[in-house]
Formats: structure tokens, sequence, C-alpha cells
């Protein structure tokens, strides 16, 4: 009976650790939600940015690593369709605002669309918002990336007020205490009230490819093959995530003999997300 | 036509039985019942017979992830005879009964923390470092606290974020001649 039964039956079994999105807990609000906030942002853009020219970044001066990571946002191709905050959201499982915030365009993502643009952290070597944090929990990696360390947060929002572009995000909410998170990607844990939040460039993204790298392959890690989310995102690949110090990068192609520009604002503080424009 | 009705009400009630056995199973598999889990004895399989953690433990030399043994990774040896000792039917009808996924490991590493099993054992960390042994070289206190408890079972429960930073420094472990590793917060935490 039992074999019969093996036969024809189709017995789901999930071994401890494998179980599929939907078995996490993944209560929370539908996409429809996310969908709508995105629309709504959009709506609120805030004017346009004043663009300068500026280098390729190079190896900045504490680096110890032969990597920089960062990203080109070729605006001859975007069209601000706003495709990359909603990637960004499921990836990195930004939460909702309460509609009083959203009424007053104050939302979590970490690209915002400015005069049609978008925007998110610049990852600036000399990142004035590390400079400024009393409890290290914003600083640099060798590879180039300012990366938040989120569990050591205290909330002063130093940072945020350091930022010269304001791409910090605060989290004045319980988000998911008010049913406003949902957890779409297991690998990215979810923040919790009083700590700052930005862009990571994906950094769980190259912190997976590294370590499948060490385990796989032989020489330097160079994080080829990584895609930020907003990247994957685009529908016209206006943005292209690579490595600065690597020649055979997707981004020193994209850039090379192209114009860079950043924000007036952080032009000086050698950003590592560029803007290209014109001449190809 | 009448035929045809009887093959389909038996494929049916096959269907039917199926479904609420394995509902039952499944549930079997979340908590398991006294007396259906095998006891089962790490020194007997690793030290005298040495085999590997990975044998069982999938993943513990190349994934992120080490995980616990089903029924079927025991069967694949333990369906044959492998030894006279007249206890191996009892195992067998321990094994017969025991739900698919016997043992039920839950990490305890938090979400924050990036821990990759298969770089560790690539750079020639022992799964003993951290998880403690009953012949523990000395070096890690981990394994000191807890030895008597680990003769049998094996956990890194006890591990801290600075016995991870006092290895990756070379702080411990002067001896294996290990490389020394990444500090930067974002290496380990995301």
């Amino acid at each position: 009976m039992a074999v019969a039964g093996l036969l024809f039956g189709c017995r789901k079994i999930v071994p401890d650790g494998l179980e599929t999105a939907s078995d996490a807990g993944l209560a929370g609000p539908g996409i429809k939600a996310f969908e709508d906030e995105v629309r709504l942002a959009m709506s609120h853009t805030r004017g346009p940015m004043d663009l300068v020219r500026v280098n390729a970044p190079g190896k900045t001066t504490s680096a110890t690593s032969d990597n920089r990571f960062g990203m080109a946002i070729d605006l001859d191709a975007c069209d601000g369709c706003g495709k990359c905050i909603l990637a960004c959201i499921k990836e990195n499982n930004i939460p909702l605002v309460s509609d009083e915030e959203a009424s007053r365009g104050r939302f979590m993502h970490w690209i915002e669309m400015r005069g049609g643009i978008p925007m998110m952290c610049a990852h600036c070597g000399e990142a004035p918002c590390e400079k400024v944090c009393p409890t290290g929990a914003a600083n640099h990696t060798p590879d180039g990336i300012s990366a938040m360390m989120y569990k050591r947060c205290t909330g002063s929002r130093f940072c945020g007020a350091n930022c010269p572009v304001k791409a910090r995000k605060f989290n004045f909410n319980d988000a998911q205490k008010l049913g406003l998170a949902r957890r779409f990607n297991k690998g990215v844990p979810l923040r919790e009230k009083g700590v700052m939040e930005k862009c990571s460039l994906c950094l769980h993204r190259l912190q997976d490819d590294r370590l499948r790298f060490k385990t796989e392959s032989f020489g330097e890690w160079r994080g080829r093959g990584v895609k930020t989310a907003c990247a994957e995102g685009c529908p016209r690949n206006a943005i292209v995530f690579g490595n600065w110090l690597d020649s055979e990068s997707p981004l020193v192609k994209a850039t090379s003999g192209r114009q860079l520009y950043a924000p007036r604002e952080l032009a000086g503080l050698d950003p590592s997300v560029v803007f290209l424009m014109g001449k190809r | 036509m009448k035929y045809m009705v009887v093959v389909f009400g038996v494929v049916f009630a096959f269907l039917m039985a199926d479904f609420f056995w394995s509902q039952g199973n499944f549930d079997s598999t979340l908590v398991p019942g006294v007396g259906t889990i095998p006891d089962f004895d790490h020194g007997l399989h690793g030290d005298s017979i040495g085999l590997d953690c990975a044998a069982c433990h999938t993943g513990a030399r190349s994934a992120a992830k080490a995980y616990m043994p089903s029924k079927r990774d025991c069967m694949d040896c333990h369906r044959l005879p492998l030894t006279e000792n007249p206890g191996i039917e009892n195992l067998d009808s321990t094994l017969a009964r025991a739900p698919e996924h016997p043992w039920v490991s839950k990490s305890v590493l938090p979400e924050h923390v990036v821990f990759h099993h298969g770089v560790h054992s690539a750079a020639g960390v022992n799964c003993t470092d951290c998880h403690g042994m009953k012949t523990a070289s000395g070096g890690s206190t981990i394994s000191r606290n807890a030895e008597a408890k680990l003769a049998v079972q094996y956990t890194a429960s006890k591990a801290t974020m600075q016995s991870c930073v006092r290895c990756h420094k070379g702080e411990t472990f002067n001896d294996r001649n290990f490389k020394r590793a990444a500090t930067y917060c974002a290496a380990c935490h995301r």
C-alpha cells in the first residue's frame, strides 16, 4: 500500500534549512503596496542635481585591496522609469513608510529620483558620514564600499546630517511591528528601529561571491560577474556595476572614453558611483 | 466502463491515503516521537571507522552551511549488515521507525553574520577547532569548557565573535600556521 502510495503520491519533503521563502514567516504587505509606494515616491521627486565632471575613481588612500567597487549610471540610456527602486526594495527588504510620512515625501528607499535621475549613496572614498560615526558602525571596506554595520548603529544620525546628498535613511519606526516590512530576500537582515541605513552596493552579493570564489577558484578575487540588484533590474542597462581597478570589468569598459559626472556637493569626496553623459 | 470506474477509484484511494499518510509523517519530522530517534554515537563513526564529518553533514567541507543527515544518509550504509553485533537488528528496527529527518539542528548563527564552512575548511581549519571535541589539543577555550558534554554532541554555540576575531588576528592556533584572515567589519557582517 505504502509503495503504491509512493508511486502515485507527490510528497513534498522539505529538509531542514531548505525551506522556501513562503515558509520563512514571510508575512508582510503585498508587492502591490511597494509598487504603489515607488510610484508615489517618483511623484515626490526632488529638484535636479547639479552635476559636475569628475575623474575616474582610482585606488583610495586607505585601501589595502586591489578592488574598488562602484557603479556608473548612463544618463543617455536612463529614462527614469524607477524599476531600479523596486528592484532595490525587493533585494534589500526595504520597508514601507506610514501614510503620514509618505505624504511628507519621507521614504526609506535607498534609490531616489532627483530630477528624474536615480541617485543613491556614492560610496565616497573620503566619506564624510564615516568620519562622524561615534560607534564605527559606518566604515569603509578595503574594497571601497562604505558599509553600514546595523548592529553597531546607536542612531545618533550624525552620518545622515553629514551626508551632502542625504543618501542615508533613518528607521524612525519599527517597521516590523507596524507590519510595513516584508522579507523578500532571506539573505539580507531586516533593520531595527533607530538604525540608519543606505545603499550597501549589494554588499551581501559581493560577500557571497567572494566566499564562493574562495572555495571554487584560485587567484585573486575581483568580483567578476556580480551585479547589483538595480543594475539587474534596469530594463535599459543604464546602471553598470563593476570594479574600477579591474580592466576587464564591465564598469571600466562602459566608462572608457566617456565623461564622468557627480553631484557638485560630493565631487571632491572621491565618489565611487558616478553618472555618464554625452560622447561615446 | 465499470472497469474504468473501479481503476479510477483505486487510484484515487491510493492518492488520498498517501496524502493523509504523508501529512502525518511530515508532522512527526517536526516533533519526533521518543524512542524513534537513533542514538547516534559520534565516536563509533568518527574515531573508530574514520568517517569524515562531511560524510554525513553534507556541505561541511564545501558549502556555506553544514546540514544534518536524513534517514536516507544513514541507510546508504546501514542497509547492509555491517557487523556481526546482535545490536545491529535493534538499530535496523529503530531506523525503520525513525522519521525521515531524525535530527533537527537550529543554527545559532545570527542572520547578520556570514559564515562559510567551506572557506574555513579549505583554509585548513578542522571542524573540531570550533565545534569542540573530547580530544581537543588545547588553545581553544571553547573546546575545553564544553569538553565533557561534547563527547556525544558537537556544537558551536559557545563560539563568540571574540573567538572568531582572535583566530582571524592570529592570536590563537599559533602552531597551525593559518593565513591571517580579514578583520574588517564587512568581511563577516551584513
